[in-house]
């Protein structure tokens, strides 16, 4: 909210004592930052940030208060000439507990305008000068003292006024000229016709203040604070009035600001007083807060006295009243916030400086817990991901259901994974997968001229479930574009599925999870984090002897037929092969070319035995005879 | 002398000089060598022929005057062929020699996302104090998102304004702060809360709001909550930790600040501002020339939090925090635009993340 300094300085005469920087540093030690100063109308206004819970602070004289006990220095006195009710002169029924309290007035207008500075007062917050005293009248208390009031063109009110719950469907033009239909559950101000104002919210089109109005009938009413959040909200009619009844204005104002309004028209618009009067009583002040001694000490670090803790309060408007080892506190009516001991103990620190709160570290009540396994086996595996040249990426965990199907598993429902309100149809649906996002990031890169792209990602993917999503971490990773060529051992080549599935061992993956192709030249695949090794138990695995012999390695070149399978071909020389000699069996090197004989190539199976002995040349022909044989009975030849 | 020697041998011998400078390299000056003294049709064999017919008067002199041009020849080639042998046996030691300057393989290096760094980071920071990690889910329940954390039914951020929701599962929505994990926490904990001596963690993660993608909003961004709860524990112990936190952090010269604030899950409730680190509080563009940034909103939890959790307030008290990680991670790094953290350009991943 905007807060003009002489303004501010008339509530506080003190203030006028402090430079702006003081100042600002003043409110924001308080709990209202400064957002931003400007220079407007020839004066100087702040932009003070007012939290939530705070309706109270949402005006000059609020912001005054507090500067006022902060500095411990009075406030200007608020005293509007008292104005005499008498018996109404329209009938006010209220009909809903959401408005217990409703002072009102009657006005006829005179001749005058709103006084120039008023004008440049209410410009200098923003706020439009309408020219029209009685609507001027009511943005200036607003803005200065923080009690929403209205004014109707009373000639354009047909009958008695009531404060009601709106019957559903009924309908409201408002101020903004915006037509609207009221449900049940809005409070609303009606005359006989129907509906004229949105109770703490807005006033209505047809019962406007206008150049035209002759005789206004004021409101200085108090409304409760959830009806009028809700209507706001469900409206989205957000207005300087619902944000202050809203946040709770204080009922106590609510003649105090009819006064100060009837005041104003009569000095500005020669207008003459008809008769005032008020239907309804002030709400029930809640009852009082006991802030024992042994809790302000515990919140503060410190033994702080209660006489203290006494005085601050008092200077915030509380009644106080000494107990045992205790205060017994009643919050002020403007203070809707104050409602627990520890609210109470807040206020006692922040007028003594949060500065003055020391600073000690907790002593450890118990033995630390260890870091769980899976939140290190993550982090393990992004350093280790990112040691073998990949890259982390981050990426929205919702994508659009294109992207999702295209690598989801078939049996994810995407239903149980769509969201009611996406930002749009492409941030729509909790991924399944993340190889949409990765091969996204991917050719992005490519686009840019990357030269090789190495990116993975750890995050959850979703699978619908009956009662929601399923959330598990996942490793998705991709891999495209050239590997080598940039020196000169290394020759260039493209990234093969082969690269991935390498990977993939690497990490000791048990089963090689399916290489998925992305794009032209960009592979990619990804598991569950769960099914990746864990860290053992044990920090050091339990010693297993091995052999110190020298091992044997045999070569065996071998044409197979161009559909054989590694895997099986692998099995069967195994199986020929002593299992406990027999230390590593693989094919080293693949030939393909068209002097081999057609639908043949030639694969280069390297053997390696070790034994807890001297192996004998003569044995290991022998295993290479069986191995030999055995791959001939799946139709390989010895390669002449 | 000359006079016994025929003019093509003659002239054979002035060219030799140059024919011997012409050799580039051995095998050349073998020809040479080959055309001047090999045993058959050489300059050498002529004169072998030319003594051999010669009259018997003529034979010594002439037999001189060979031997002197034979020598000379021999003499000439050999040096030659030395000069030539030394520069090739140069030459392979050059090709031989490994040129350390030469750009060779290099490893591929990947990086971490600056943002997982940055986390892991304040994850070492508060290890020592004792605080271990707590996650929880980024699909939620509403009541452990708003009510378990004393967020009024009508709170404006429940929304769907604010809040994305779930179509099929109208009660789930996706997490909007990382608070939740403190409700699951203590709800899980709060049978054993005397055994464990009270709880401290941090819950780092990604949090969800509808906001539209601009420079400085992102709908899905990352926070890093911390919680304590133990025995009398007060505004001290808060500030306490986050001095020891935010000095480990950005340096021992580190100051805090802090201002009073409201949420509705800590009372009381306040913002953390620290020295700002790019200027030493100097003031700067950053700091705004104020010399603090803020860097977290913090206080201590609200009873109705323990209460939620089945956790007495008037036993146990505890405080907690929570900081934007993309707002921390663009402030150390002068990141102009949030969008790069979720670009994954390579060539920003590799500057701003790197490696430990």
């Amino acid at each position: 909210m905007w807060i003009e300094r002489k303004a501010l300085a008339a509530e506080v005469p003190a203030a006028a004592g402090l430079d702006t920087r003081q100042l600002c540093e003043l409110l924001a030690a308080l709990g209202f930052p400064v957002d931003g100063v400007a220079s407007r109308e020839g004066t100087e206004v702040l932009d003070v940030d007012i939290t939530a819970n705070r309706g109270d602070a949402m005006s000059h004289r609020g912001m005054a208060r507090e500067v006022a006990a902060k500095l411990q220095q009075p406030l200007a006195p608020l005293a509007p000439p008292p104005v005499t009710e008498g018996a109404p002169k329209i009938p006010v029924r209220l009909e809903s507990p959401a408005c217990p309290l409703y002072a009102t007035a009657l006005l006829s207008l005179g001749k005058g305008a709103t006084p120039p500075e008023v004008q440049s007062f209410l410009r200098a917050l923003e706020a439009s000068a309408k020219g029209l005293p009685a609507v001027d009248a009511s943005n200036e208390l607003l803005l200065r003292y923080g009690h929403p009031t209205h004014a109707f063109d009373t000639d354009r009110i047909q009958g008695a006024v009531s404060v009601r719950w709106a019957t559903a469907g009924e309908k409201l033009v408002t101020l903004d000229g915006v037509a609207r239909t009221l449900t049940a559950l809005d409070l609303v101000i009606a005359d006989e016709a129907g509906p004229i104002a949105m109770a703490g919210v807005m006033g209505g089109d047809g019962t406007k203040v206008t150049e035209a109005t002759r005789r206004v009938l004021l409101e200085s009413a108090w409304f409760d604070p959830k009806t009028v959040r809700a209507t706001a909200r469900r409206h989205s009619l957000h207005t300087d009035a619902s944000h202050r009844f809203g946040r709770g204005a204080d009922p106590a104002m609510a003649t105090v600001a009819r006064n100060l309004l009837v005041e104003r028209l009569q000095a500005w618009a020669g207008a003459t007083l008809e008769g005032a009067w008020t239907a309804g009583v002030l709400p029930a002040p809640a009852g009082s807060v006991i802030l024992a001694e042994a809790l302000l000490s515990r919140v503060a670090g410190e033994a702080l006295p209660l006489g203290e803790a006494a005085e601050a309060l008092q200077r915030l408007g509380c009644g106080v009243e000494a107990r045992r080892e205790a205060l017994a506190v009643q919050p002020p009516s403007w203070r809707h916030d104050l409602t627990i001991p520890e609210d109470l103990a807040e206020e006692v620190l922040r007028l003594r400086g949060y500065e003055a709160i020391q600073s000690v570290l907790p002593p450890l009540e118990g033995p630390p817990q260890p870091l769980a396994p899976g939140y290190l086996q993550r982090q393990a595996l992004a350093r280790r991901l990112a040691h073998l040249g990949f890259h982390q990426t981050v990426t929205y965990g919702f994508i659009s259901p294109e992207a999702d199907a295209a690598f989801a598993a078939p049996d994810n429902a995407p239903e149980g994974r769509t969201l009611v309100n996406p930002l749009g149809q492409e941030y729509s649906m909790m991924r399944g997968t993340l190889l949409s996002s990765l091969r996204a990031a991917a050719e992005q890169n490519l686009r840019q001229g990357a030269r090789e792209i190495r990116l993975f990602e750890i995050a959850p993917t979703y699978v619908s479930g009956p009662r929601g999503p399923v959330e598990g971490f996942t490793l998705g990773l991709a891999w495209g574009g050239t590997v080598g060529g940039e020196d000169y051992l290394s020759p260039a080549r493209s990234v093969r599925e082969a690269d991935l599935s390498g990977m993939a061992r690497d990490l000791g993956l048990a089963a090689v999870p399916e290489i998925r192709s992305l794009s032209e030249g960009l592979f990619g695949f990804e598991v569950p984090v769960s099914a990746l090794p864990q860290a053992g138990a044990r920090i050091i695995p339990a010693f297993r002897p091995f052999s110190r012999f020298p091992s044997v390695e045999r070569d065996l070149s071998l044409l197979v037929d161009l559909g054989q399978s590694h895997d099986a071909l692998v099995a069967v020389m195994r199986a020929a092969l002593p299992e406990e000699t027999l230390q590593d069996l693989r094919c080293v090197d693949v030939f393909r070319h068209k002097s081999l004989p057609e639908g043949r190539q030639a694969w280069l199976m390297r053997l390696r035995f070790q034994a807890d002995r001297t192996l004998v040349g003569t044995e290991v022909d022998g295993w290479m005879a069986s191995a030999l044989a055995a791959a001939e009975g799946l139709g390989a030849r010895l390669r002449a | 002398m000359d006079h016994l020697l025929p003019a093509e041998i003659l002239e054979a011998d002035r060219a030799f000089p140059g024919a011997l400078a012409a050799c580039a390299d051995v095998d050349a000056l073998l020809r040479l060598k080959g055309a001047y003294v090999g045993r058959e049709g050489s300059h050498a064999a002529r004169l072998m022929d030319l003594l051999k017919a010669a009259p018997k008067e003529q034979k010594r002199d002439l037999g001189a005057a060979i031997n002197g041009l034979k020598q000379q020849w021999e003499e000439g080639l050999k040096a030659r062929q030395a000069d030539l042998e030394a520069v090739k046996r140069s030459r392979n030691d050059l090709a031989s020699r490994w040129d350390p300057t030469l750009p060779p393989p290099v490893p591929a290096r990947g990086a971490l996302h600056p943002l997982n760094r940055l986390m892991d980071r304040l994850v070492e920071v508060f290890r020592p104090l004792g605080f271990h990690v707590e996650e929880g889910p980024e699909v939620e329940t509403e009541a452990h998102n708003f009510d378990g954390l004393n967020i009024p039914e009508d709170h404006p951020a429940k929304a769907s304004s604010d809040t994305f929701y779930l179509a099929a599962h109208p009660e789930l929505l996706l997490r909007t702060h990382t608070s939740p994990v403190q409700v699951r926490t203590l709800l899980r904990v709060a049978p054993d809360l005397e055994k464990l001596g009270g709880i401290r963690f941090l819950a780092p993660g990604r949090v969800y709001r509808k906001d539209e993608i601009d420079p400085t909003h992102s709908p899905m961004f990352h926070q890093v909550e911390g919680m304590l709860v133990g025995h009398d524990i007060g505004m001290q112990h808060l500030k306490g930790t986050l001095e020891y936190a935010l000095r480990a952090l950005f340096g021992p010269h580190t100051e805090i600040r802090l201002r009073p604030s409201y949420f509705p899950f800590v009372e009381p409730g306040c913002e953390v501002d620290v020295s700002c680190p790019l200027c030493d509080a100097k003031g700067c563009r950053v700091c705004k020339g104020s010399g603090w940034v803020e860097i977290l909103g913090a206080g201590l939890l609200h009873p109705n939090v323990l209460r939620y959790a089945g956790i007495d307030p008037e036993e146990w008290s505890g405080w907690a925090f929570g900081m934007g990680v993309e707002r921390m991670a663009m402030m150390l790094s002068q990141t102009p635009d949030l969008r790069l953290f979720f670009e994954n350009d390579q060539r920003f991943l590799k500057a701003m993340g790197g490696l430990d």
